[in-house]
């Protein structure tokens, strides 16, 4: 492939290492920003804080009494919050390493959580098949807005300025358009377990637990694209878009990290990619800016940051 | 109190005769002490009040919340330091005086206590002691000595009778004696005699009488004691033996023959094999239990002798009784000697032993068929005089326990099928009282009803009719309409279509008495089985049959009924045959598939296709919360209907209803002003047609923007109906220029222009109404009232009408100003405030910029428009045109526009 053609190959050379959760790693973040900073969350009960590029673990934050499901950082990465089985969220001080606000209401565990653009609302979604809406500026503890509509449990959500798109393992995506006063919900079909627009909200990158990836176009609910290869049949893998959105990366069951051309949808090279985990892949995520990096955590208690060969 | 005081407490207005003021705070005397000292110690107290307290009256068992340290400090350690250590003091001077050290000396009162409650127990647990007694006895006796008596109770312990002993000194009795009357010498030897010999009374009796003649004389003049009774020894029964049995007893000795050697004497050692000469008679080896010595005889607790008067004594001379006998015929007696009880014999025959067969050998290919068997059994008992062959062969007929309880038998007519005798009360069915005639002749018909099945099937089953008492096939009854009820309703054997084919017969044949639907058995079913179908499918007529009235709408019938797993009565016997059945399952499990997946909705077909898009797509009308909105920086996508369209919308329905309120809360909806409202309530007429063009208008009200149609309705209008308008609003116009006069201080307001406003209004009244009927069936109504009125007042004077307009305008003040109240209530401060200052605003732009556009619109401007008309207009209604108006200076373009607005939406809208 001749690298003036086709995507960018994806970031396959280990950079560093992140072992310190004791259990698997159910969540791993880049910091908002420059992205230098990565925060996890496991299975044991903590938030750790990591350098990306030295690899050394800064921080750890202790409050959960369960296991941590999701992560989100704010915009000015001043704090972030995370859920996991204690059914309320948490939001954390960066800096001090406490929790500003605990966020109960939720009557399962709290699979996702996630800011708003400035961060002033923060979305949870979780398995009592509910989103719920929280005022960050004021001091009130009731949610904004609960969203109902989902009969079944939430796995993700994703903000964008004007709509909140959740997955539901009932097979629908929703699209809360805050404009329009509309509630577009395209069913998949198979649960959902992670949803990634792209920059510019016209596809959405919808991941299923049938092995499917698909880019769905968001004004008319059309897949545009599908990607399938991987195998991801049960646990939540979250499939995201390379850099500049040319690439579609995800890590599977297996423990194998899959990319896809967007626009043709076929396998990169190499196909089938190196098993670089021993277990299940639970997130991807590739940098906002680098091109050439790239964190995978899995359940094999690891997160691994990847980087192309300098 | 001294009449200053009064005086004084009168001046600071205390009332010098009250109560209080003559309260008096001197104590005489000393109070009664208070009643809780008298109070029931007995009483009950509840568990969390009752307090444990030691003998010194300090407070044990504290709780974590009642005691705590202090408790332990004061209740144990004594301190504050707790325990204070012994200084030690040399003990070497004192060791003189030094007692020996008992265990008293380091108890404490609370162990001390325990040890004299502890010998409190011994004591009376203690042995009675019967020498003491003597002693006692005799000091009794030498009561006549007072000096023996006081020294021996000095120098012995006082006696220890038991109470039972004590009362029979009492009466007399001596240790040593018998109780009992006391009798004569002749009796006291008799009773000697039997005591030593039981049986043999000739030969016992024979030789004392020489001995008693002898002394007869003397010793008859006594009275003796009876003998003593001498004290059961129960020996302890130390083994796991049987009674009676004797370790080492032969088989023979157990049948009561006497074997081999029972002539040991002294120590009566057990006979049995094992026993050497060199072993000794071992403790073990003692027979406890044997009877052959006379010992036995006195230690039976109660013997049956009939042959004797029943009285027994043991006398206390032991060698009395070993001289006893041995001869004791052993005809009514036991191997050892004790009689046998009355109303038994002694059985000759030996004992059986239980004997244990071997299990037979199990032929390898032997399968438990206990079905085999009762079929054999039963048609042997039951139906002798059927052929039992056939009925051997026919396993269905023979039913499992369960079903016995399913098929309808009663106990009876079990009962009789198991050969049972039948009891004497038993109820009597029809067919007892039927001749056998009768019966016969009944049975040829039910045989006849099923004789094509049954002889469609005669080869595999040859007789089905002549199974079992049930054997004619009855098909329970259903009410009709039930039936018909339960056939439009829920179809229970969904799941089993040939069942379902017949339970629907069954319920025609149930709901039509007429109908020729017959019910037969299967073909491979058996009568009794069919039985239990059809009651079966009676019961699910009941069940099933849709509910009715008010609680049918509530409930959602299941659409399959679940059966369980099919449970197979019986032992369990694996079958080998299960394949095909196996197959068929599967088979049904993917025809089940199969319809699952046609019934999916076109949505998940398309999903399942891979067509995503409009068909997977779904959009729905959302609310986000106005917060939300908020902190997105986003617009709210439908503010004003979803923020106020409580009120809005609330306003426009009630409009219809009541105009005069829902003029007023159009006003509040869109936000006027007080003033504004003032001017709205007095073009309620004309409004009225305009609120009712719908509500999307009234949503509208103050948004510049939606202003559009506004200057068209003005530009289209026409003059005419602005002079109708005036003819029948005068009064109305009068109303709002008083109130405007109110709010159009500001401007100026002349009476005369009023007047003359009005007038032209009065002139037109026709046209108006029409206009208004047009518009809306509801508005004339609204219309009339203010229209009569005001007819009234341009007939007065203007003069008077002046007056009568401006009392009005105080009236209708008040009125607004309770209309505001309510405003503010229902509206937020916010709202309130941009009403206030935009409809003014905009009007003036309106006009100022774009002439085209009038008050169509908003309720709002409309009535500021409404009050401006109505101070400029007056002055010139007739003269005013179309174009005129809308060059006119705002308040009388406003003015025309008005009347022509109303109508013109109600129009338009409709």
């Amino acid at each position: 492939m001749a690298p003036s053609r086709g995507p960018l190959p994806l970031a396959r050379t280990l950079h560093v290492t992140l072992d310190g959760h004791k259990g698997p790693v159910n969540v791993a973040r880049y910091a908002k920003g420059s992205a230098k900073y990565i925060l996890t969350g496991g299975q044991d009960r903590t938030v750790r804080l990591w350098n990306a590029s030295l690899g050394t673990s800064i921080k750890v934050f202790n409050a959960h009494g369960y296991e941590v499901l999701s992560i989100s950082v704010a915009h000015d990465n001043a704090k972030f919050a995370s859920s996991g089985g204690d059914r309320s969220i948490f939001v954390w001080d960066v800096t001090s390493g406490t929790t500003t606000r605990r966020l109960p209401g939720h009557m399962g565990k709290i699979h996702v959580v996630e800011f708003n653009e400035d961060a002033s609302v923060l979305a949870s979604g979780s398995f009592d098949s509910t989103v719920r809406l929280w005022d960050l500026r004021a001091q009130s503890r009731a949610p904004i807005q609960i969203l109902e509509e989902a009969k079944d449990a939430i796995q993700t959500i994703h903000i964008d300025s004007t709509t909140i798109t959740t997955g539901s393992v009932d097979g629908y995506v929703r699209a809360y358009d805050l404009r329009k006063g509309e509630l577009r919900s395209d069913y998949i079909g198979h649960p959902v377990t992670a949803v990634v627009p792209t920059q510019d909200s016209q596809t959405l990158l919808v991941t299923s637990l049938d092995s499917h990836i698909r880019l769905i176009d968001t004004t008319n609910g059309k897949m545009l694209n599908s990607f399938t290869g991987h195998t991801n049949s049960s646990y939540r893998c979250r499939a995201c878009f390379g850099h500049s959105e040319a690439t579609v990366v995800c890590g599977d069951e297996n423990g194998m990290v899959w990319a896809w051309d967007l626009l043709d949808a076929k396998l990169l090279q190499p196909n089938p990619p190196p098993k670089v985990h021993s277990k299940v892949i639970t997130w991807t995520e590739h940098h906002p800016s680098d091109a050439g990096e790239m964190i995978t955590s899995s359940a094999d208690g690891t997160c691994k940051v990847w980087r192309h060969p300098t | 109190m001294t009449s200053r005081l009064k005086r004084k407490l009168g001046d600071i207005g205390v009332d010098p005769s009250s109560a209080r003021a003559n309260e008096n705070f001197c104590l005489i005397g000393t109070p009664l002490p208070p009643l809780e000292k008298s109070r029931d110690t007995g009483e009950f107290v509840p568990l969390w009040k009752q307090e444990v307290r030691d003998e010194k009256g300090r407070r044990r068992l504290h709780g974590a919340f009642t005691g705590g340290f202090s408790a332990g400090y004061f209740n144990t350690v004594g301190s504050k330091e707790g325990w204070t250590p012994q200084t030690f003091v040399s003990s070497r001077a004192d060791r003189a005086k030094k007692k020996a050290a008992r265990p008293e000396d380091f108890m404490d009162d609370e162990d001390l206590q325990d040890i004299r409650d502890s010998r409190k127990i011994v004591d009376t647990t203690d042995e009675m002691d019967f020498t003491t007694e003597k002693q006692a006895e005799s000091q009794n006796d030498t009561d006549a000595d007072p000096l023996t008596a006081t020294l021996q109770s000095a120098m012995l312990p006082p006696s220890k009778d038991s109470i039972g002993a004590r009362i029979l000194k009492k009466m007399g009795w001596r240790v040593g004696q018998g109780i009992g009357p006391r009798i004569s010498l002749k009796q006291r030897r008799l009773q000697d005699l039997r005591a030593s010999s039981m049986t043999d009374s000739a030969l016992s009796t024979n030789a004392p009488d020489t001995a008693l003649e002898e002394d007869s004389d003397e010793a008859n003049k006594h009275t003796y004691a009876p003998r003593d009774t001498p004290v059961l020894v129960v020996e302890r029964k130390d083994n796991s033996h049987g009674l009676g049995y004797q370790p080492g007893m032969s088989l023979n000795d157990s049948l009561g023959t006497k074997g081999g050697g029972g002539t040991s004497t002294a120590p009566n050692i057990s006979s049995g094999f094992g026993l050497g000469a060199l072993n000794d008679a071992d403790e073990d080896d003692l027979d406890v239990y044997d009877g052959g010595s006379v010992n036995t005889r006195s230690r039976l607790a109660y013997d049956a002798t009939d042959d004797h008067d029943g009285e027994r004594f043991a006398l206390g001379s032991s060698n009395l009784r070993s001289a006893s006998g041995h001869n004791l015929p052993s005809s009514g007696k036991y191997r050892d000697g004790t009689a046998v009880l009355s109303g038994f014999v002694l059985s000759g025959k030996p004992i059986m032993e239980d004997r244990w067969y071997p299990l037979p050998d199990i032929t390898p290919g032997w399968k438990p068929d206990p079905k085999r068997v009762w079929s054999q059994i039963q048609s042997q008992e039951q139906i002798p005089d059927s052929n039992k062959e056939n009925f051997k062969g026919d396993p269905t007929t023979v039913l499992p326990h369960g079903k016995w309880k399913m098929s309808g038998f009663s106990a009876d007519e079990r009962g009789s099928i198991l050969g049972e005798t039948p009891l004497p009360s038993a109820p009597r069915s029809v067919f007892d009282y039927m001749s056998q005639k009768d019966r016969d002749r009944l049975k040829n018909i039910a045989a006849s009803l099923h004789s094509p099945s049954t002889a469609g099937i005669s080869d595999k089953q040859p007789s089905p009719t002549l199974g079992p008492i049930p054997a004619t096939p009855r098909i329970p009854r259903t009410d009709p309409r039930i039936a018909h009820a339960a056939l439009s309703g829920f179809k229970p054997f969904a799941t089993d279509p040939v069942k379902q084919a017949r339970y629907t017969a069954y319920l025609q044949s149930q709901a039509d008495s007429s109908s020729t639907v017959t019910l037969e058995p299967l073909p491979h079913q058996s009568i009794s089985e069919f039985n239990s179908e059809m009651e079966e499918y009676a019961q699910s007529a009941i069940v099933f049959k849709p509910m009715s009235g008010a609680m049918a709408g509530r409930f959602t019938t299941a659409a399959v009924v679940e059966h369980g797993p099919k449970v197979i009565e019986g032992l369990h016997t694996p079958e080998f045959n299960d394949g095909p059945s196996q197959d068929n399952a599967a088979s049904s499990d993917a025809e089940n598939k199969a319809k699952d997946e046609k019934e999916l909705s076109p949505k998940e077909n398309a999903a399942r296709m891979g067509m995503y898009g409009p068909l997977t797509r779904e959009s729905v009308p959302w609310q986000p919360a106005r917060l939300l909105c908020k902190r997105f920086g986003v617009k709210d996508p439908n503010p004003e209907p979803k923020t106020e369209d409580p009120t809005t919308q609330s306003s426009s329905t009630s409009y219809s209803q009541d105009p005069s309120s829902s003029a007023s809360d159009s006003a509040l909806a869109s936000g006027t002003s007080p003033a504004d409202y003032g001017i709205v309530s007095t073009t309620d007429g004309g409004s009225t047609g305009i609120s009712t063009g719908g509500p999307r208008d009234l949503a509208n009200v103050g948004l510049g923007d939606e202003d559009d149609t506004q200057g068209r309705d003005t530009l289209t209008y026409e003059r005419p109906s602005v002079d109708v308008f005036k003819a029948i609003f005068a009064s109305d116009d009068e109303d709002s220029s008083d109130e405007e006069g109110d709010e159009g201080a500001s401007g100026d307001k002349n009476p005369n222009t009023i007047n003359s406003s009005t007038a032209p209004v009065a002139a037109a009244p026709s046209s108006v109404p029409s206009a208004v009927i047009d518009n809306q069936p509801v508005d004339p109504s609204t219309f009339k009232p203010t229209f009569v009125r005001r007819e009234a007042r341009t007939t007065i004077t203007n003069a008077d009408s002046d007056k009568k307009e401006k009392k009005e305008k105080k009236e209708k003040k008040k009125e607004k100003r309770k209309a505001i109240v309510s405003f503010l209530d229902d509206e937020t401060g916010e709202s309130l405030n941009l009403v206030v200052e935009k409809p003014q605003k905009k009007r003036k732009k309106e006009k100022v910029k774009e002439p085209k556009r009038t008050v169509v619109q908003s309720k709002g401007s409309t009535t500021m428009d409404d009050d401006d008309e109505m101070w400029v207009e007056k002055p010139a209604p007739p003269s005013v045109s179309a174009p005129t108006d809308v060059k006119m200076p705002s308040t009388a373009a406003s003015i025309t526009s008005e009347a022509p607005r109303g109508r013109k939406r109600a129009v338009d809208y409709l």
